[in-house]
């Protein structure tokens, strides 16, 4: 049997079991179809349907967004499918008071990367193996070696520009937006019941498609996702107009990593430095 | 005279195409590769910028009739409290040559137009299309999520187009090719290409369109609609959309705006934008209340608005499956997929 053949039929097993014994009334996971680019969500609400789970390198999707859905949220309780990478979402949602981890079953699928050629948090990936989950399936898997060196590479080939070279090489790419929102729709992250940019009176982020507004919004996403972002990679790849936000992220992931030695999402009890008040601290922060 | 007329083009027709209109005032518009992969329309001054190959523009040709985003009018607060009102002029009456679209974006324009000149007539988008002379390549290879023959069209499809044009060399637009006139628009384009087209020779036909199975009914589509309103299927299909507008902003038949004020202290801008029933603000009311208040209602309004309510309204689907949709879904969704059930659902 093919490792992916074992996982699918793990995964399966899994999912089974826990929707006869009432462990959970909904199992949402990754459906590999023939023929397709990407391995599309499932939601799984029988035994018999657990059949269509399975994993392959086309599950780019990043599963932990339904998880605040109020749609999913209304069918019980609820086991996802996670690559080691999506963990980490699911812990900043965690941390954040999103989700209680009592409400949710983590079925951590054990991933050797995705995409034809591996996407760049795959060549770069420290994580796996998933931790924190209540199952593991799949077979082990080797981490790539060197990953944190090439971590920030998209931020880091900027860094080296110019000024001006860098605000030409932002306002070509933002211009192509087309404020679609696919970004923030897909960002596990971007749970606002009401977005900023939604907000009208008065009129915070303009909503036009002009460099003035596309700037705004894209600068206002990544400010609110600073120190948050996990680097799950999915805004960059469901973005129509194929804009490197990636490259955002990871300088803001890179400025806290040097900063404040912190990496989102590595843990559900971490303190993030942006929400944490201390006493002790050291630095004079902005009052 | 007679419209419908095939005319050959000799292999640098295009290259003369483009000069030629270009030094006659016109703009002419054509798909061009910025980034690797990437195909959309864009101005060119010379057909070496045209792209050869690829399966259809990103971005749909809508966008040159109902842009993403227009300035509809400008005020000002004066100083004596008075605030004075600029209408944005029209659009100049230049005439452009969209030099390349694929057919179901030319058939789409069919829907647009239905739309906008219906119960008003919209003049700012009635200036660009009067302006402009649609010259549609036919397509040769459909991409796997074209599904154009289920919703009436084809790959080589006639609808919307003022000239079609075929590939006789295998490439799209490189070599010799077969110029067919569908309209008295796409008789002038002929006329200004003077000596690099020519009546075909007789018995000269246009090859044969390629094969894409068709994989649904709609009308069988719209007779499960007509009773499934309520039906729970809404609910299922709907649970991995996520509510963004990369479909419908991709879209070439989608055509809903919003219309938003921008100012800073003392003027601004009235500004018309594309919108998305997909977005769960488009329908919600001052009140808090929201008609469709969850994503499936979201979802269902999208394929009602295109299989039924356009069709019972326009007597037109507003679909041409040019599958811009399936290619951009973050979620793997597809229309085509949907559109089968649903099929099947009737047919059961």
């Amino acid at each position: 049997m093919s490792p992916e053949a074992s996982t699918a039929q793990s995964l399966a097993q899994t999912a089974a079991e826990m929707l006869s014994q009432g462990q959970v009334a909904l199992v949402i996971g990754y459906a590999p179809t023939e023929g397709k680019r990407l391995s599309p969500p499932v939601f799984v609400t029988t035994p018999e349907e657990a059949q269509r789970l399975g994993f392959d390198s086309r599950c780019f999707g990043n599963l932990s967004v339904y998880l605040w859905s109020p749609q999913v949220r209304q069918m019980g309780k609820t086991a996802v499918v996670v690559k080691g990478c999506d963990v980490r979402a699911v812990n900043v949602l965690l941390r954040e008071n999103v989700i209680k981890r009592e409400d949710i079953v983590l079925i951590g699928v054990r991933c050797g990367g995705v995409g034809d050629l591996p996407a760049h948090k795959c060549t770069v990936c420290d994580c796996r193996d998933p931790q924190g989950c209540d199952v593991v399936v799949g077979d082990a898997v080797d981490q790539p070696d060197g990953a944190a060196e090439g971590r920030y590479s998209a931020a880091e080939a900027l860094e080296e520009k110019s000024l001006d070279e860098r605000r030409e090489f932002w306002q070509r790419q933002l211009d192509k937006c087309i404020r679609c929102y696919a970004c923030r729709q897909v960002c596990p992250l971007c749970y606002c019941k009401r977005c900023i940019v939604e907000k009208s009176t008065p009129q915070w982020v303009e909503t036009s498609a002009h460099p003035r507004g596309n700037l705004s919004w894209n600068v206002v996403r990544a400010f609110h996702l600073a120190g948050r972002c996990v680097g799950c990679g999915e805004c960059e790849r469901v973005c129509p107009m194929n804009i490197p936000l990636g490259a955002i992220n990871q300088k803001m992931a890179k400025l806290m990593e040097d900063e404040y030695d912190f990496r989102s999402g590595m843990s559900p009890e971490e303190k993030a430095p942006f929400t944490t008040f201390s006493t002790d601290d050291t630095d004079e922060g902005i009052l | 005279m007679p419209t419908n007329k095939l005319y050959e083009g000799v292999s640098d027709w295009l290259q003369s195409a483009v000069e030629t209109l270009s030094a006659a005032g016109m703009t002419v518009i054509a798909p061009t590769q910025g980034e690797p992969g990437v195909v959309n329309l864009t101005r060119v001054t010379s057909a070496e910028a045209i792209a050869e190959r690829y399966d259809n523009t990103l971005l749909p040709l809508k966008g040159q009739f109902f842009p993403i985003t227009e300035t509809l009018l400008e005020f000002e607060r004066c100083e004596d409290g008075d605030v004075e009102i600029q209408t944005e002029p029209l659009p100049a009456p230049d005439e452009v040559i969209v030099l390349g679209c694929r057919p179901c974006d030319a058939a789409a324009m069919g829907t647009m137009d239905k739309v906008f000149q219906w119960d008003y007539d919209d003049v700012r988008y009635r200036a660009r299309r009067d302006r402009a002379t649609l010259v549609a390549f036919a397509c040769t290879t459909p991409s796997p999520e074209c599904f154009c023959t289920s919703v009436g069209g084809s790959p080589h499809g006639d609808e919307g187009s003022d000239v079609l044009v075929f590939g006789l060399g295998g490439d799209d637009s490189g070599g010799r090719v077969l110029l067919k006139v569908n309209t008295d628009k796409g008789r002038q384009f002929i006329d200004r290409l003077g000596d690099r087209v020519r009546p075909a020779s007789e018995g000269v036909q246009p090859p044969s369109p390629p094969e894409l199975a068709r994989r649904f009914d709609t009308d069988a589509v719209k007779a499960w609609l007509d009773e499934g309103f309520d039906s729970d299927f809404w609910q299922q299909m709907a649970l991995s959309c996520l509510g963004c507008g990369a479909c419908s902003f991709l879209c070439p038949t989608c055509h809903c705006f919003d219309i938003v004020d921008e100012a800073t202290w003392n003027r601004g801008q009235r500004r018309r934008n594309w919108d998305c029933c997909s977005f769960s603000l488009f329908t919600l009311h001052a009140s808090g209340h929201n008609p469709r208040p969850e994503q499936f209602s979201r979802c269902r309004q999208r394929i009602m608005h295109k299989f039924k309510y356009f069709p019972e309204r326009f007597g037109r689907i507003a679909c041409v499956g040019c599958g811009r949709c399936i290619r951009a879904c973050a979620a793997g969704r597809s229309l085509a997929e949907v559109l089968t059930e649903v099929d099947a659902r009737q047919k059961g």
